[in-house]
């Protein structure tokens, strides 16, 4: 178990979003939104994932991604692979 | 044969990025100022030259067109985090619209075709990210599964470019480029489209096709230190083809589709040839060379001394030097010594896959702005019976042009490119 935090992780992710959609709005990335309602497409969205484990050092087994997460699921899921 | 040949298609916009220049001006300049792109690689174990394509910007390149403000937000996001080859296809294929006018005076979408010339193009790109696989199969960048598919061109420009019409990828070694001309130039001809954009991809070898074409000696080896450079195509210290990098777009258009658009072609393909040596290997045949010349001719209507020029293959593999100088005579015969010859790959380098592309761009040019360039290098010509561009560029006005692109396996290519008033 590591020491990383919620907004570690979602401060990662945003980051990663803006670097993948850089029209992406940065005040609109909010827990309780999907990044599909941010105009991710799907390609974009396991980027901005795929980018941020890396980035982390954590490994979420792909059949624990679903279609539809909010941006606070995503980090939990994270977080339980921490 | 029976029956009117079909209406041959004409070029409407050309563009490039390689290592000379990364638009067409500037590359018809390098063209006629003998400039080459060939630099040593200081690895006695690698490529003794290579031409390669330096600073490349999708921003820079985007910010130079004068294409609406959509089209080039379009190509920001979609381009935007592809493999640099394909970017810099992006920004040739952007400056081959403009130059068609197709943003201004446009065609049918579903009447444009797309066709990308090139296979085998991402294995570098894989080799890139092995690490990141390696370190965990779940690092490997989402984007993998498009980006390691050569059709990820066609999907990437014709999400740019709005093209709905028919769109493949076409390979065959390094006669791909013209045979990628060759299947817009057939579905031109045979009315499925108008319009066709037909792009040469730009190839970044991996380190193991890299060795693979030094091993063959394919490829021209830098050698210990003190080894002479290796000399251009058709030189007597010809030792092996160097690799350039290039992205080039040639846009074919029915006579009809130009006429309707206002638009005026700056050359016809009148005529174009394609044949096997039913040969597996990397060994050149004079006859399946000539085969192809030939049938480029009869396809024309022209006799070999209507020949003004040609843009060879000439990679300066000693042996393809030879047989294309062979296939020559056996395709044009007594005049065989009557056209200008030149090899653009003594300024590009050997660019593989996008050769012909690249080379159909050089004729295209050559043929508008009446010159014939010179190969850089070439001083000791092989065999004195053919008449080689000098050291500067030649005044020339030559009507009619083949442009050849042979490649492992068998394939044999030729276009015949004319002057539209020819």
């Amino acid at each position: 178990m590591s020491d990383l935090t919620r907004t570690q992780v979602f401060d990662t992710l945003r980051r990663n979003a803006l670097d993948v959609v850089p029209e992406l709005d940065p005040a609109a990335f909010a827990a309780e939104r999907t990044l599909s309602e941010l105009g991710c497409n799907s390609i974009d969205r396991a980027e901005i994932v795929t980018l941020t484990m890396e980035e982390l050092g954590i490994v979420v087994p792909v059949h624990e991604f679903q279609q539809g997460y909010d941006i606070a699921t995503l980090v939990d899921v994270m977080l339980k692979h921490a | 044969m029976n029956g009117r040949p079909p209406a041959p298609a004409g070029i409407t916009g050309l563009g490039i990025v390689c290592s000379v220049a990364q638009d067409v001006d500037g590359f018809a300049a390098a063209l006629a100022a003998g400039a080459s792109g060939l630099r040593p690689t200081g690895t006695a174990d690698g490529p003794a030259l290579t031409a390669d394509v330096d600073g490349f910007s999708l921003e820079r390149a985007l910010a130079a067109r004068r294409l609406p403000a959509h089209l080039l937000g379009t190509a920001a996001r979609a381009a935007g985090r592809s493999p640099w080859p394909l970017r810099a296809a992006a920004a040739a294929a952007l400056e081959a619209w403009e130059a068609a006018g197709l943003h201004e005076a446009p065609a049918d979408p579903d009447r444009i075709g797309l066709v990308v010339a090139g296979n085998n193009l991402t294995e570098q790109h894989t080799e890139q990210q092995r690490p990141r696989y390696q370190r965990d199969p779940a690092y490997l960048p989402a984007r993998y599964a498009l980006h390691h598919q050569d059709t990820d061109h066609v999907g990437t420009l014709s999400h740019i470019l709005g093209i709905t019409g028919e769109g493949c990828t076409v390979g065959g070694a390094s006669a791909s480029g013209n045979l990628g001309v060759i299947t817009g130039a057939r579905l031109v001809e045979a009315g499925a489209v108008d319009v066709c954009l037909v792009v040469g991809a730009l190839v970044e070898l991996s380190l193991l096709q890299t060795r693979g074409y030094l091993t063959l000696g394919a490829m021209a080896a830098a050698g210990p230190p003190g080894t002479p450079p290796p000399g251009a195509p058709f030189d007597a210290d010809h030792r092996g083809f160097s690799p350039g990098q290039a992205a080039a777009v040639v846009v074919l258009e029915s006579a009809a589709s130009a006429r309707t658009r206002g638009r005026a072609a700056s050359a016809v393909l009148r005529g174009h040839g394609s044949a096997l040596d039913g040969n597996q290997l990397a060994d050149p045949s004079a006859a399946g060379e000539a085969r192809a010349m030939r049938t480029a001719l009869r396809r024309a209507g022209l006799a070999a001394r209507e020949i003004g020029y040609v843009n060879t293959h000439g990679t300066a593999s000693p042996l393809g030097d030879r047989t294309e100088l062979a296939a020559l005579r056996l395709a044009l015969g007594d005049e065989a010594g009557t056209p200008w010859i030149n090899s653009t790959k003594a300024v590009t380098g050997h660019c593989l896959a996008s050769a012909g592309v690249v080379e159909a761009v050089a004729t295209v040019l050559q043929l508008e702005r009446g010159f014939v360039h010179p190969t850089p290098g070439l001083r000791r010509p092989i065999d004195p019976g053919y008449r080689f561009a000098g050291t500067a560029a030649e005044d020339a006005r030559p009507g009619f042009a083949l442009s050849n692109g042979f490649g492992f396996g068998g394939f044999n290519t030729s276009l015949l490119l004319a002057r539209p008033d020819a």
